[in-house]
C-alpha cells in the first residue's frame, strides 16, 4: 500500500555539511560549539554557540545566511529524489526566525537588506521556479509542524510530492535574552544533566522530499502528531506533550513498545527536560525495556525550526546504518531520566525499525513524529 | 467549510460591515483599548489586536461565551498570518543591547522574539489546544493562513479553526517598510457538517484556493462563475478581473500585507451574508506569487 515515502534529504549543521557528514560527527561523539563569530562578544556574558562560520570576513556578518543554506538543502534533496521540476511542488518551511537576523543587521547597522526577502517565498521563486511556498513560522516546533502539514496534503490527495525543510540561524535578540534568562551562562548544552544551564543556539538547515509512494529511499512518516498546550508562552506542559505523543502513535497505528528508537528534544533547559523527561515517564512508563533514546544538540546546538528534521535525519540515518549517536556531556543523569536506555557517551548498535521524534517550541507548540525504515 | 464567524480590530472600523464603506470613521478610539487582564504591557501591539479580533471572531461563531469556550479546547486550532508582527520586539532587543549589553534588555521579551508569539497568546487567552500555525508569506501569506485553514480540518486535526490576520503599525515597522496597516482581522472557519451539528450561523462558503506564478493564472484556476465582488490585491494586476463591484481594501485600510487576505475573506463574508447570495473573489499579489480565493453565499 503506498504510505508517505521519504525519498530525498539533504542537512547542514555545524558538524557537517552534508547528511552523512553530519551523521559520523555525531557517533564519533564530535560536537560543532565554538564561539560566535558574527557578532561582538564583549555585548555578552555567555560566549558560545554552535554556528555554521561562513561569513567571508571573520567577525562581520552578513544578510541571508539561512536562505542560503535552505536552498542547498533544497537542492540536495531533490536531486537525491531525482526530482527536477520545484515550480509546482508545496514547499513548507518550518523556522523560528526567518531572516529576522538579517532585519537586525540592517536595523542597527545599515547593512541592505529586502523586507520581501524575510520569508523564504521569493528567494525560493528565483531560485527552483517554485510558487507554492509557504514559511511556518512555529518556533522550535516548525519543522516537524511542517511535516504535519506536508503529510497532510499528500494524504488528502492535494499533492504527490512535498518538500518539507527548516532552517534558522542565531539572531543577537534571541542570543541576548537567553543570556539575560539563565541565571548563569551554560558552559555546554547538556541533555537530562541534573546540573544543567540552559541551553545553546545552533545553526542549519534540513530538507526533505516527500512523495506517496510504494517504495522508499530513506524511509516512511507513519504520523506526525500537532498540539499546543494553551498553557504559557515559554514553560512547557507535559500533559499536553504527553497527549501528542499518544496521538501520534494512535495515528501510526503503533504502541510504545514498538517505538525502538526516541529522538529526545532534549534542549537542555531545567524546565523543557524536566517536562519532556515527565511525559516521557507517563507514556513508556510501562514499557521494559524502554526505547534507545538519545538526543543530538548536545553537538548540534538548538537548531530551533531546524531542530525537528534534523533529528528525523538522524533517527534514519540510524536506522539504515544499526548505530545510535550518544548525548554527550552528561555527568549525572537526572532522576526522571535514570530508568530508561539513555544512549551516553559513545554511540550504540542496534536493530531499528520504528523511531519516535519530538519537537517541541515556545508558545507551548507540541509535534511528535513517527518515521519507520524502508522494508 | 463554511466561515461561521468573523471580527475586526481597526481603528475606525466598528466590524466586519464597515469593512464596505467608503471610508474609515475617523477619531475612533483604539480597538485594544478592550482588553483587560494582567500581562498587557508584555504583549506587542500585534498580539493585543489578534486577541480582539480572535476574540470577537469566537464569540461571534458562538464557540466563546462567558467564562470560556463552549466547545473542548482541543477541537480548536489557531492560524495567524503575519509578516511585521514582532519586527518591534527584535529591534527594540538589538538597540538595547548596541546601546549597552544583553543585561539592559527585558526577560519578557524573549518569547516575543520568535514570530509564533501571537498565536501562542491567542492559545493561551482563549484555552485553544489543538494545531497552532503562524504563516509569514509575504503578500499571500493572509489567503494562504485560510487556506491552510481548511487543510486542518479537512484532516481532522481538529473541528474549528481560527484565523487571524494581523499587521501592526510601529516606529520600527514605519522606519523598515514605510506606513502599514494597523489592525486584525479574523474568522471561524468550520465543515459545514460541524456547523450543522451544533446548529451555527453559516455567513459564508469557502470554495477553491490557488497560489499561481501569475495572478491571471490564480485567479483563472479558481473562477468558474462570474464574480459579484472582486476584493482585489494592494497592486495593480496586469490583468484585472471583471466584476460587478470592485473593492480596494488597501485604499480604505492602507497596505495591510500579512492581514489583507484574511480582511478580504472577512469583508467577502459579511457582504455575502447580507447579500443573500453571490460570488466573491479575493486575491492577493506578491514578488512570489499571486493567491486567489472564492467564497460563495452560505446557502449554495
Amino acid at each position: 500500500m503506498p504510505g508517505v515515502a521519504i525519498c530525498g534529504a539533504g542537512a547542514v549543521a555545524s558538524v557537517g555539511s552534508s547528511l552523512g557528514e553530519m551523521f559520523e560527527a555525531l557517533c564519533a561523539g564530535r560536537s560543532g560549539m565554538g564561539r560566535p563569530n558574527g557578532f561582538d562578544l564583549a555585548k555578552y556574558r555567555t560566549g558560545l554557540s554552535f554556528e555554521i562560520d561562513d561569513r567571508p570576513e571573520r567577525g562581520r556578518d552578513v544578510p541571508l545566511r539561512s536562505t542560503k543554506w535552505l536552498e542547498h538543502v533544497i537542492e540536495v534533496a531533490a536531486a537525491e529524489a531525482e526530482l527536477t521540476d520545484l515550480r509546482d511542488v508545496p514547499i513548507l518551511i518550518g523556522t523560528t526566525l526567518r531572516e529576522l537576523r538579517s532585519v537586525e543587521l540592517r536595523w542597527r547597522d545599515g547593512i541592505a537588506f529586502d523586507l520581501e526577502e524575510l520569508h523564504f517565498g521569493p528567494a525560493l521563486r528565483r531560485r527552483f521556479g517554485a510558487v507554492r511556498v509557504s514559511t511556518v513560522a512555529n518556533a522550535c516546533a516548525a519543522s516537524l509542524y511542517a511535516l504535519a502539514l506536508g503529510s497532510d496534503l499528500i494524504e488528502a490527495g492535494a499533492a504527490d510530492t512535498v518538500i518539507v525543510a527548516g532552517v534558522d540561524n542565531i539572531s543577537e535578540s534571541t542570543y541576548g535574552l537567553l543570556d539575560r534568562c539563565y541565571p548563569e551562562a551554560p558552559d555546554a548544552l547538556r541533555p537530562f544533566d541534573k546540573a544543567r544551564k540552559g541551553m545553546l543556539q545552533g545553526e542549519g538547515a534540513a530538507a526533505v522530499v516527500l512523495r506517496r509512494a510504494e517504495t522508499s529511499r530513506h524511509g516512511w512518516v507513519r504520523s506526525v502528531a500537532v498540539n499546543c498546550d494553551a498553557h504559557h508562552p515559554s514553560a512547557p506542559d507535559a500533559k499536553s506533550i504527553a497527549i501528542a505523543m499518544r496521538q501520534a502513535h494512535a495515528r501510526a497505528g503503533v504502541v510504545p513498545a514498538d517505538i525502538d528508537l526516541m529522538m529526545l528534544h532534549g534542549t537542555g533547559t531545567p524546565l523543557n527536560d524536566e517536562a519532556e523527561a515527565r511525559s516521557v515517564g507517563d507514556v513508556f512508563g510501562g514499557t521494559d525495556p524502554s526505547p534507545w533514546m538519545t538526543a543530538i544538540k548536545s553537538m548540534t546546538g538548538h537548531t530551533a525550526g531546524a531542530s525537528g528534521l534534523h533529528s528525523l535525519l538522524v533517527a534514519v540515518e540510524s536506522m539504515r546504518t544499526g548505530k545510535v549517536p550518544p548525548v554527550v556531556g552528561v555527568r549525572e543523569v537526572m532522576e526522571e531520566m535514570a530508568e530508561v536506555r539513555l544512549v551516553r557517551d559513545e554511540a550504540i548498535s542496534a536493530d531499528l525499525r520504528l523511531a519516535q521524534i519530538n519537537a517541541f517550541g515556545f508558545g507551548g507548540l507540541n509535534a511528535v513524529a513517527v518515521v519507520e525504515r524502508p522494508c | 467549510m463554511l466561515i461561521t464567524g468573523v471580527g475586526t480590530a481597526i481603528r475606525g472600523v466598528a466590524g466586519p460591515a464597515d469593512l464596505l464603506r467608503p471610508a474609515v470613521q475617523e477619531g475612533s478610539p483604539d480597538p485594544t483599548a478592550t482588553l483587560t487582564g494582567r500581562g498587557l504591557r508584555y504583549k506587542d501591539r500585534a498580539t493585543k489586536l489578534a486577541l480582539c479580533a480572535g476574540r470577537d471572531a469566537l464569540a461571534d461563531a458562538g464557540l466563546l461565551l462567558d467564562p470560556g469556550l463552549t466547545v473542548p479546547g482541543e477541537s480548536v486550532g489557531v492560524v495567524v498570518s503575519s509578516n511585521y508582527g514582532n519586527l518591534d520586539t527584535v529591534c527594540d532587543t538589538v538597540s538595547a543591547i548596541a546601546g549597552q549589553d544583553y543585561t539592559a534588555t527585558s526577560p519578557m521579551s524573549l518569547p516575543g522574539t520568535a514570530s509564533n508569539v501571537t498565536a501562542s497568546w491567542v492559545a493561551i487567552s482563549y484555552g485553544l489546544r489543538g494545531v497552532n500555525l503562524t504563516l509569514c508569506d509575504g503578500a499571500n501569506s493572509g489567503l494562504d493562513a485560510v487556506s491552510w485553514a481548511s487543510v486542518m480540518i479537512q484532516a481532522r486535526r481538529v473541528r474549528h479553526m481560527l484565523v487571524i490576520g494581523v499587521e501592526p503599525a510601529n516606529p520600527v515597522v514605519d522606519a523598515l517598510v514605510g506606513p502599514t496597516f494597523d489592525g486584525a482581522a479574523a474568522l471561524v472557519l468550520e465543515s459545514a457538517e460541524t456547523a450543522r451539528e451544533r446548529g451555527a450561523r453559516a455567513m459564508a462558503r469557502l470554495g477553491r484556493h490557488a497560489r499561481r506564478e501569475s495572478h491571471a493564472r490564480a485567479v483563472g484556476d479558481v473562477l468558474e462563475e462570474p464574480v459579484d465582488l472582486w476584493c482585489r490585491p494592494d497592486t495593480t494586476p496586469g490583468h484585472p478581473v471583471e466584476s460587478a463591484r470592485e473593492h480596494d481594501l488597501t485604499a480604505l485600510l492602507g497596505p495591510a500585507s500579512g492581514a489583507l487576505g484574511v480582511v478580504q475573506c472577512v469583508a467577502a463574508a459579511s457582504w455575502l451574508e447580507t447579500s443573500d447570495g453571490g460570488t466573491v473573489l479575493a486575491s492577493t499579489h506578491g514578488v512570489d506569487a499571486a493567491s486567489a480565493v472564492v467564497l460563495t453565499g452560505a446557502g449554495r
